[in-house]
This record gives structure tokens, C-alpha cells and sequence, in this order.
């Protein structure tokens, strides 16, 4: 074999490697938001199909809080809530599915499996990606204080205010999600909710946390919650 | 390696061409199907949640 030859397909197998790493970097950068935009507008497809058949129950009544019966739990990987973050865009919302699995979060927010329900007492977690897959928390450090996140499950508006945060932490710091979360400041039990990212932007040595606590729920009927109103 | 590949497709240069424009395609969609969605998890942007691990 001539050096000629072995020049040749070393140069070849080179710019081969460089267009490889160029369409990962596309597919990486590009292709997954695509893809991450079709499976949520899937997902929120599938809420509003569900919450268009379940009937419009005027169930408890307001004034009447005797005995609510334990919600249902929710199923693995599907979609079960709306999230809205006015801080974010007034146009953004998300779905917010139940597990944190790899390819949950490939299509929407995902809730921690181990934390409460919306709305009820303890702490509602969800993790969301910071960059690829539609970047859904990308501008989760914007988040200050005072801040809405509104979510709905189709019968309640459920309106969270942000309390602390954006705080940075460890991988390991489970204890952020706790029902009376660490370093939150919150001291007693409550409804709280924690929403958890990736940091820094592109990379996964630490994690983004903001805390925040129910302030109101209002059912559907009663139109959008004010945070939602322009 | 892309010379040999050459010769060995069928045709004339016009077909010969095609030929690879369609190679090339089938490789990229076989890349952006299968490949990627493997390797990307193995890269660090996706770990958003705390946990145990």
C-alpha cells in the first residue's frame, strides 16, 4: 500500500469524523427542539382531549371542605397539567408529565414521582430541561420573588407564588424536594412548590432551584387566574 | 475510501451521483433516528432533576 493511499484515507476518515461532529452539534443544537416542540404540543393535545370529555362536575361546593377524597394518582409518563410561567413568556406553557425519566422529559416538565400532588399539602416538584429539547427552563434564573407559576389539571387553576430562589446546589441535594424543602426558608409544613434545572447552562455539575408556595386555586369555571390576565 | 466507493457504485457518473445523494441521506437519517438519540444522554445536558445517584 502506497503512502499515498494511507494519506488519502486518513484525510478522508477525518473531514468523515468533522461532518459527524458538525450534524451531532445540529441534532444536538436543532433536531431535539424540534422534536421536543412536536411532543409537547402532542402531550397538551392529549390534556385537552381528556379534559374535553371528563364532564364539567360542580363538585365541592365552596364553603363545603368536608372530606375530599385522595386524588388519583398520576400515571407514569403521561401528561396530567398545564404549566404557565408569565415571567417566561406571556405565550409559555409547558405540560407537565409524571416521572422524571429520561424520556419523559424528552416531552414536557416532569414531576418528581416521590412528591406530592398539585395543589395538596407537601411539596409539588418538577424538573425541567435548561437547554435541548425545546430548552423549557432556560430562563429559569429570571425567576425572582413574587413571581406566578400557574398550573391546571382541567378542573382547578392552582396559582404558586415564587418565594426564593434561583438556588444553586449540588446533584446529590435531594433534600431541595423535601416536603418542607432545605434552604428553602420555609420552616413549617405547607404547599409548596419546587421547580429544579440544570447549571450551569450546558453543562450538569450542579442544579437551579426556586421554591414557591400556593397561593390561591379557583376552579376552571372561573376563568383564568389574575397572573394569566393582560 | 469514498474513491473505491465510487467505482464500485453502478452507472454512469450522472447515476453514480444519485446513487450517493441518496446514500448520503439514508446516513444522515439513520444518524438523526438512531445514533444520536443513543449518544445524547450519555453528554451532560441532560441532567436536570436531583436524585441519589
Amino acid at each position: 500500500m502506497s503512502v499515498r493511499v494511507i494519506v488519502r484515507t486518513v484525510s478522508e476518515l477525518c473531514i468523515t469524523l468533522g461532518t459527524l461532529l458538525v450534524l451531532f452539534v445540529v441534532y444536538v443544537l436543532f433536531w431535539t427542539g424540534v422534536k421536543a416542540d412536536t411532543a409537547m404540543a402532542h402531550q397538551v393535545a392529549l390534556l385537552q382531549d381528556q379534559w374535553a370529555k371528563q364532564p364539567v362536575s360542580p363538585t365541592s361546593t365552596p364553603g363545603s371542605s368536608a372530606a375530599p377524597e385522595p386524588p388519583t394518582p398520576y400515571k407514569d409518563g403521561k401528561p396530567f397539567a398545564l404549566m404557565y410561567i408569565p415571567r417566561l413568556g406571556f405565550t409559555w406553557n409547558k405540560p407537565v408529565l409524571e416521572g422524571t425519566k429520561t424520556a419523559t422529559l424528552k416531552k414536557g416538565l416532569g414531576h418528581y414521582a416521590n412528591t406530592t400532588q398539585l395543589g395538596q399539602k407537601g411539596n409539588f416538584a418538577v424538573a425541567g430541561h435548561r437547554r435541548t429539547y425545546g430548552d423549557p427552563f432556560k430562563d429559569l434564573p429570571k425567576l425572582r420573588p413574587g413571581d406566578a407559576v400557574v398550573l391546571t389539571d382541567g378542573a382547578d387553576w392552582f396559582t404558586y407564588v415564587i418565594d426564593k430562589g434561583p438556588y444553586r446546589t449540588l446533584p446529590a441535594d435531594v433534600q431541595v424536594i423535601d416536603p418542607v424543602p432545605r434552604k428553602s426558608g420555609f420552616t413549617r409544613a405547607g404547599r409548596y412548590l419546587t421547580l429544579t434545572t440544570c447549571d450551569p447552562e450546558w453543562g450538569h455539575s450542579h442544579r437551579l432551584i426556586v421554591w414557591g408556595h400556593l397561593e390561591s386555586t379557583q376552579p376552571v369555571e372561573a376563568g383564568k387566574p389574575e397572573a394569566l390576565r393582560r | 475510501m469514498y474513491g473505491w466507493i465510487w467505482r464500485h457504485l453502478p452507472g454512469n457518473a450522472w447515476l453514480r451521483a444519485l446513487i450517493s445523494v441518496v446514500l448520503t441521506l439514508a446516513v444522515v437519517y439513520v444518524l438523526f433516528q438512531y445514533i444520536f438519540p443513543w449518544a445524547e444522554p450519555l453528554l451532560p445536558f441532560n441532567d436536570s432533576t436531583v436524585n441519589d445517584k
